[in-house]
């Protein structure tokens, strides 16, 4: 049971907080900009390692720079849209050639990357860490009790926003319903760019947690892609705190087919990735709303 | 003949190889998009099957990988067809009725699944070492004939292909596809059954790049799980298509011949550098690939891609527009 | 008196077709102004290239002395014009609350109070404020969707056919709840499919039929017409 626990249950939870912060920002820019966001992966690659940057350039560890992480990743965000989305006319009928543009900025990311980090593995500096024992047989390493309390706290500010302020509710109302909120007198560019710092925001602090917890290469943000979608459709399309709770399923799940339940696992640990897109495919068959009944695009 | 000449002329024949297998895998895709507006991301994993297939069945025995079968090349690509076609198959039945988005995500899903199995299935595959015993043919005295026969192989079977497409395309077979492209319900109330034959083109668009997989590796004689990386196929053979023009054959071969040029001349380029520099280099060159594709997209979005989206809804009008 | 919306000559419609040839509106402060027709006369593309949706080739539309032509739909909430479309006219994942919430998006303060008067309007939706507005019955939707262009407090409000797809009884609800919003001087330009209902509380009506104005006049005027009840009334 504690091995159970230690080893694939926490380590689930904190795949699923990795995978939700990336979630979050694919399906709100699916909900607000109409298409699917091939490039969110390879902005947490960026992210990470913008954050890799700023500790080598300042001797800080890495969750003091996150914030600034953050904030440069969000402008990336930005700037890419405006770069290589906005001129190809985002909008309802997002024709198809937006998410082909993502293709481009995804390899145009990590090709960065590798040209100014090259392609070996690297760590954010890290010491020894001794576990903490909770209730007396849960052995959970303090990186993993800082990753999963930190996403929980950026998604309950994430719902505060959304929920309580103007900004945020008119984001929901143009996922929602975009000519009634132009309607409404809601300006689409704000909506937009806070669609992107958001996004870009939290996929930079997915990022780099995902270093944290394994290491950085210049593949981690694509090999994402897939269980992100997975969790996005899962949680309803347009759905941020649905995409974050859908996370958390297939960040599990993941884990739990690797458990040897009856001695073998259910399936060969190198093929995680088939959990995924079993769980999305089904989903597009059977229940494209996903658990919260989302819209279906 | 001067060494350095026949250098040069080997180099420019590998070149016409290599554009001319890509240029198959091409008009595979622009069977997918340009005709039936199918947004296939999963190029690399028919690829592969498409590869791997052909070399299991045509190489020697080995211990390390399922071989022995011995069979002739041609078998063999028929196989590679036949096998990207039936995976192909099997995804598309699923996947086929999905938005266009979706079906990316559902195609890329696969090509990574299939990245998997060839890496981990080691019985089969030899892993991550990858298969050198492969057999090519016009394996004669000079690298120079070799080079030539197997270039007019390729050469005649991409000219058959584009003649078989070609035909099809203005039968009424063709019509009836780019009528589902350009508006699926005018097509579905027609009667026409709308999601057999957008299969149909998944299929046999699969089944070129699965040709091409093979193409590949007898010219290469090399093939492995990292070959197959969405990276350099998948994206490539977009790129290639997306520049050439879709919808248009000619545009697709053509595309082929032209990206491959500037990607294997900015390869040259960057070969010439000090080691350090050169590795580095060819992250830029992929970089600049990138850039390529958005200055085109952006520049010639009209007319290089199908006029709607056929998972969309017909256009309410202007009134949706966010930005 | 000036007109507060006053549109001219209007040629507007999707892609190269017009649907409108030569439309002309007004709507006086305070007036309750219905525009009826058949099928596919325009109306509800008036309504739309009145609010931006459809872009107008030719033609030139006022409100308050101001050029509104093809402005972009966000600028008109704070000029005090409101639209309720036809479809799609609430956000169906947001509560009743936050639709008005929304409504009030362009108001600078009084929200709040702002809401309590809509309640006293349409007591109805005061006890489904924290519904989601997708699970309300049809006529409840329509009163979510009138209430969230009132909360901005517009001098005119747009309808396009409020009354589709309801019962009849719901139907007098509606038409009650709007005459009553008339008559605290809210101005009204209404599309609806119902005529003899509209006309019959309207100050003045339009008849549009092929995308042209063919008759105009005081609402109960219209109805006593017969050639208008005959061929444009639907009987």
């Amino acid at each position: 049971m504690a091995e159970f626990v230690n080893l694939y249950l926490v380590n689930g939870i904190v795949l699923g907080c990795v995978y939700g912060l990336g979630a979050i920002g694919i399906t709100m820019i699916f909900g607000i900009l109409r298409f699917g966001h091939f490039a969110h992966g390879d902005m947490m690659t960026s992210g990470a390692y913008i954050a890799l940057a700023l500790v080598w350039a300042s001797g800080l560890p890495v969750l003091w720079v996150l914030p600034l992480a953050m904030v440069l990743t969000a402008a990336l965000g930005a700037g890419v849209h405006w770069a290589f989305y906005r001129p190809l006319g985002t909008g309802t009928h997002s024709t198809i050639i937006i998410v082909i543009a993502s293709f481009g900025v995804a390899l145009m990311l990590r090709s960065a990357v590798q040209l100014f980090f090259g392609v070996d593995i690297v760590t954010y500096k890290r010491g020894f860490q001794t576990p903490i024992l909770v209730f007396d047989t849960i052995r959970v390493l303090p990186r993993h009790l800082w990753i999963i309390g930190l996403t929980v706290v950026l998604v309950a500010a994430l719902h505060l926003f959304l929920k309580h302020s103007r900004l945020g509710k008119a984001m929901r109302a143009m996922s929602d319903n975009p000519a009634l909120a132009r309607i409404s007198g809601v300006g689409t560019t704000r909506v937009v760019i806070a669609a992107w710092v958001i996004g870009g925001a939290l996929a930079a602090a997915g990022g780099v947690f995902l270093g944290i917890d394994t290491q950085l290469s210049s593949q981690m943000g694509w090999n994402l892609i897939l269980p992100m979608f997975a969790a996005a459709v899962l949680g309803g399309i347009g759905n941020p705190i649905g995409a974050a709770l859908g996370a958390l399923v297939v960040g599990v799940a993941e884990e739990l087919v690797t458990y040897p339940w009856f001695g073998d696992p259910l399936i060969s640990p190198a093929y995680k990735s088939a959990v995924s897109f079993a769980i999305l495919v089904g989903l597009l068959i059977w229940r494209p709303t996903g658990l919260t009944r989302g819209r279906v695009f | 003949m001067d060494p350095s000449t026949l250098g040069l002329i080997l180099y420019g024949l590998g070149l016409a190889n290599l554009a001319a297998i890509y240029a198959v895998m091409v008009l595979g895709l622009n069977l997918n998009w340009g005709v039936t507006g199918l947004f296939n991301a999963g190029v690399s994993g028919f690829f592969a099957v498409g590869a791997y297939t052909s070399v299991i069945l045509t190489a020697p025995d080995s211990p390390q990988f399922l071989g022995g079968f011995d069979l002739p090349l041609p078998v063999g690509m028929l196989a590679a067809m036949l096998f990207s076609g039936l995976v192909a198959l099997a995804i598309g039945a699923i996947t086929i009725r999905l938005r266009s988005d979706y079906l990316a995500i559902g195609t890329i899903g696969i090509a990574e699944i299939i990245r998997l199995v060839l890496k981990n299935e080691e019985w089969l595959t030899n892993g991550v070492r990858g298969i050198t015993t492969i057999p090519r043919p016009f394996v004669g005295d000079t690298a120079l004939a070799s080079e030539l026969s197997y270039l007019a192989m390729t050469l005649v079977i991409l000219l058959v292909l584009y003649a078989l497409l070609e035909g099809a395309l203005r039968s009424p077979w063709g019509r009836m596809m780019r009528a589902i492209r350009d508006s699926e319900s005018t097509a579905a109330a027609a009667g026409k059954n709308v999601d057999a034959r957008r299969l149909e083109a998944f299929v046999l668009g699969s089944m070129l790049m699965g040709l091409g997989g093979a193409l590949f590796a007898h010219y290469l004689r090399y093939i492995g799980p990292e070959a197959t990386e969405p990276i350099t196929t998948t994206f490539l053979v977009w790129v290639m298509l997306i520049a050439g023009g879709s919808g248009n054959n000619r545009g697709a071969i053509l595309g082929a011949f032209v990206v491959w040029i500037i990607w294997s001349a900015t390869e040259l380029v960057t070969r010439q550098l000090p080691t350090e520099w050169a590795v580095r280099a060819s992250y830029l060159r992929i970089f600049l690939i990138g850039l390529l594709l958005q200055f085109v997209l952006q520049r010639f979005s009209r007319g290089i891609l199908p006029e709607r989206n056929p998972a969309e809804r017909a256009a309410t009008g202007p009134q949706d527009k966010v930005l | 008196m000036t007109p507060l919306l006053d549109a001219r000559g209007l040629f507007a419609g999707y892609g190269g077709l017009d649907i409108l040839r030569g439309c002309n509106l007004t709507v006086a402060p305070r007036e309750m102004v219905v525009i009826v027709g058949p099928n596919g006369a325009g109306k509800s593309t008036a309504m739309k290239a009145l609010f931006g949706l459809v872009k107008i080739r030719d033609g030139r539309v006022t409100f308050n002395a101001a050029d509104i032509t093809n402005a972009r739909p966000e600028s008109l909430a704070p000029r005090g014009l409101a639209y309720v479309p036809q479809e799609g006219n609430v956000f169906a994942t947001m509560t009743v609350e936050e639709n008005l919430d929304m409504g009030a998006y362009t108001r600078r303060g009084g929200i709040a109070e702002a809401k309590a008067r809509i309640f006293d309007l349409l007591p109805a939706l005061a006890l489904k404020r924290r519904h989601a507005a997708g699970e309300l019955s049809g006529g409840q939707r329509q009163m979510v969707a009138i209430g969230r262009a009132l909360m901005m407090e517009p001098k005119l409000l747009m309808l396009d056919e409020p009354s589709a797809g309801l019962s009849p009884k719901v139907l007098t609800e509606i038409l009650d709840a709007i005459a009553a919003i008339n008559a605290a001087g809210v101005a009204i330009l209404m599309v609806e499919q119902n005529a003899k209902a509209a006309l019959a509380i309207a100050h003045r009506g339009y008849v549009l039929a092929g995308g042209t104005n063919r008759f105009e006049g005081p609402g109960p005027e219209l109805l006593a017409n017969r050639e208008v009840a005959a061929s444009f009334l639907g009987g």
